[in-house]
């Protein structure tokens, strides 16, 4: 033994003078999570869907608001066109990933800014993270809703990616995370396309079928060259430990988001597995 | 649709990135040709263990202090600090009460805040500033003109951290945030300061018969499935990926002179270090 070997102050815990890398210390914290807001729905609006600007989102907002009486929805918002314009620039300059995903956040943050702007008169506020940490009961309580930064707020510690250098934690991990840790009721990604399809319906068109139901082994045994969303969501669904199933629907539908919030099984469902 | 014009930017990359997706395993790969440029590469991250050194008061924190205060014309240093003990009782408590993984990481990033203001404080009459996380900008001036800082370790995940592939305590702790921070400034070195040699066979608090391990590669390390490491598990996997830091090192902080050696750049302690670097080093 080192002289290193041990000191008598701490606090008693079952966790206390243990390793948190050990396995079997880790395999011991498994046990039930509780819902915090079963209630809340969260609900992801693509970039592509912003970009398109009022045509298709004036309709989407009105389609939230006929439905705040019966739901709570938790609204986050993409980024869209400008962010891959700002990685562009960024990776040509050399910067790093972590730079990459700080400045890329801010154009999902100004998307949802414009959102929250369009829904005040109806109680929706703008919560950056550490507002989204302490107030969300109560803004949700006040309103039935919330609008927040589809990027996650990994900021400079994003993760260098397996390949190339676009930040891995864009605007649909960000809502997912949410919804997990929420123990939210569902988690909802509003698109331009209608699903998952068998190929890229903006490459292949009339070629490309609708998958409306898969697993994650399921689909990642496709190999599917392109999905409508960040591939680590499909990573993350696998470790739920609450929120085992995600809706990908064409939000430039009317109605698709009332019948996905009333359960029925439109545009794609992804389930762990 | 509102569209930004691809003909206004002359940027190989910029009519792929706008048009593509970004799943698009081509598109991926072609973000990966122009080279990282390193921000800070002269800065060192040390990362001061919470149970291992902190928790220890006076007796291990004031010679450590000392040892930085004496390499401060010498090295730039960013300090995170770990947790330690407090985090494991709320970990512990959190659990019980059925709370999530996202929830276990806000709490323990308080604790591991507690700890790097009290090495601020006692640091302070050197200039050293804590800094948050949103405080990072101003990082390169409080380098240039007090030669350090002092930060919390945990990374800002906050509630958007990642449930663990088993049980619930957070993955990414603060290991794999000091070590992000290196990564992110390309930054010279990653030191860990704890209260051991370095990297055992098996936990030397436990096991008599654990071997310090000086230098090993991160592939022969994951091969040899370790029960317990030294080290967070998701530094490792991160570290499969990084543009800059390719290597890590871990010094004990109870024996005074070790962290020195390391930012001197001397194999003290355990190196673990990737390996495609090493053969091209050779």
């Amino acid at each position: 033994m080192s002289d290193s070997a041990a000191h008598d102050n701490h606090v008693p815990s079952r966790l206390m003078r243990e390793s948190l890398v050990d396995k079997d210390v880790i395999a011991g914290t498994e046990s039930s999570v509780v819902r915090i807001l079963p209630h809340i729905n969260v609900i992801q609006i693509g970039g592509r869907i912003m970009d398109r600007g009022r045509e298709a989102l004036l309709p989407l907002l009105d389609e939230i608001v006929e439905n705040q009486i019966h739901h709570t929805q938790l609204i986050a918002v993409g980024a869209g066109i400008r962010s891959r314009h700002i990685l562009a620039v960024g990776l040509d300059l050399g910067l790093p990933t972590g730079v990459l995903a700080t400045l890329s956040a801010k154009d999902a943050a100004q998307n949802a800014y414009m959102v929250s702007c369009l829904l005040a008169r109806h109680g929706f506020v703008y919560l950056e993270a550490p507002f989204v940490v302490q107030l969300l009961p109560a803004m949700l309580a006040a309103a039935r809703g919330a609008v927040f930064n589809g990027v996650p707020p990994y900021d400079l510690w994003e993760h260098p990616p397996q390949i190339g250098r676009i930040p891995p934690h864009r605007t649909d991990s960000g809502p997912y995370m949410l919804a997990e840790v929420f123990g939210a009721r569902r988690m909802i990604f509003l698109k331009d396309v209608d699903g998952l399809h068998t190929s890229d319906p903006a490459l292949n068109g009339g070629y490309a079928q609708l998958i409306p139901e898969t697993s994650v082994s399921e689909l990642r045994a496709r190999k599917l060259a392109t999905l409508p969303l960040d591939p680590v969501v499909l990573d993350l669904i696998q470790k739920a430990k609450l929120v085992k199933e995600i809706q990908i629907v064409n939000g430039l539908r009317p109605g698709n988001l009332s019948r996905a919030l009333a359960g029925e099984k439109v545009g794609s469902v992804i389930r762990a597995g | 649709m509102r569209k930004l014009s691809t003909d206004s930017i002359p940027l190989p990359l910029a009519k792929q990135l706008l048009e593509g997706s970004l799943s698009d395993v081509s598109v991926m790969r072609a973000t990966a040709a122009p080279a990282d440029f390193p921000i800070l590469p002269w800065a060192n991250v040390v990362k001061i263990g919470g149970q291992s050194v902190i928790d220890r008061g006076r007796a291990a924190v004031y010679p450590l202090i000392d040892e930085v205060v004496t390499n401060l014309g010498r090295h730039k240093m960013i300090i995170g600090t770990g947790a330690g003990t407090r985090a494991r009782h709320i970990y512990s408590l959190a659990i019980e009460l059925g709370l999530p993984t996202g929830v276990l990481t806000v709490l323990g990033t308080a604790v591991a805040w507690q700890n790097a203001q009290m090495m601020h404080y006692l640091l302070a009459r050197h200039g050293i500033p804590f800094i948050e996380p949103l405080d990072f900008s101003i990082l390169p001036h409080y380098l240039a003109v007090s030669g350090a800082v002092v930060c919390q370790g945990m990374p800002p995940y906050k509630l958007w951290e990642e449930n663990p592939n088993v049980g619930r305590i957070p993955p990414q702790r603060t290991d794999t945030g000091c070590f992000l921070i290196a990564e992110v400034f390309g930054a010279r070195k990653m030191i860990y300061v704890k209260d051991e040699d370095g990297l055992y066979t098996a936990d030397p608090k436990k096991d008599s018969k654990a071997e310090l391990i000086p230098r090993i590669s991160l592939a022969e390390l994951l091969s040899l499935d370790l029960n317990d490491l030294i080290v967070e598990r998701a530094v490792l996997d991160l570290m499969t990926n990084t543009q800059h830091v390719t290597e890590i090192q871990f010094v004990n902080g109870l024996k005074p002179g070790q962290l020195t050696a390391a930012l001197e750049g001397e194999p003290v302690g355990t190196v673990i270090y990737r390996e495609d670097e090493e053969s091209i080093h050779e």
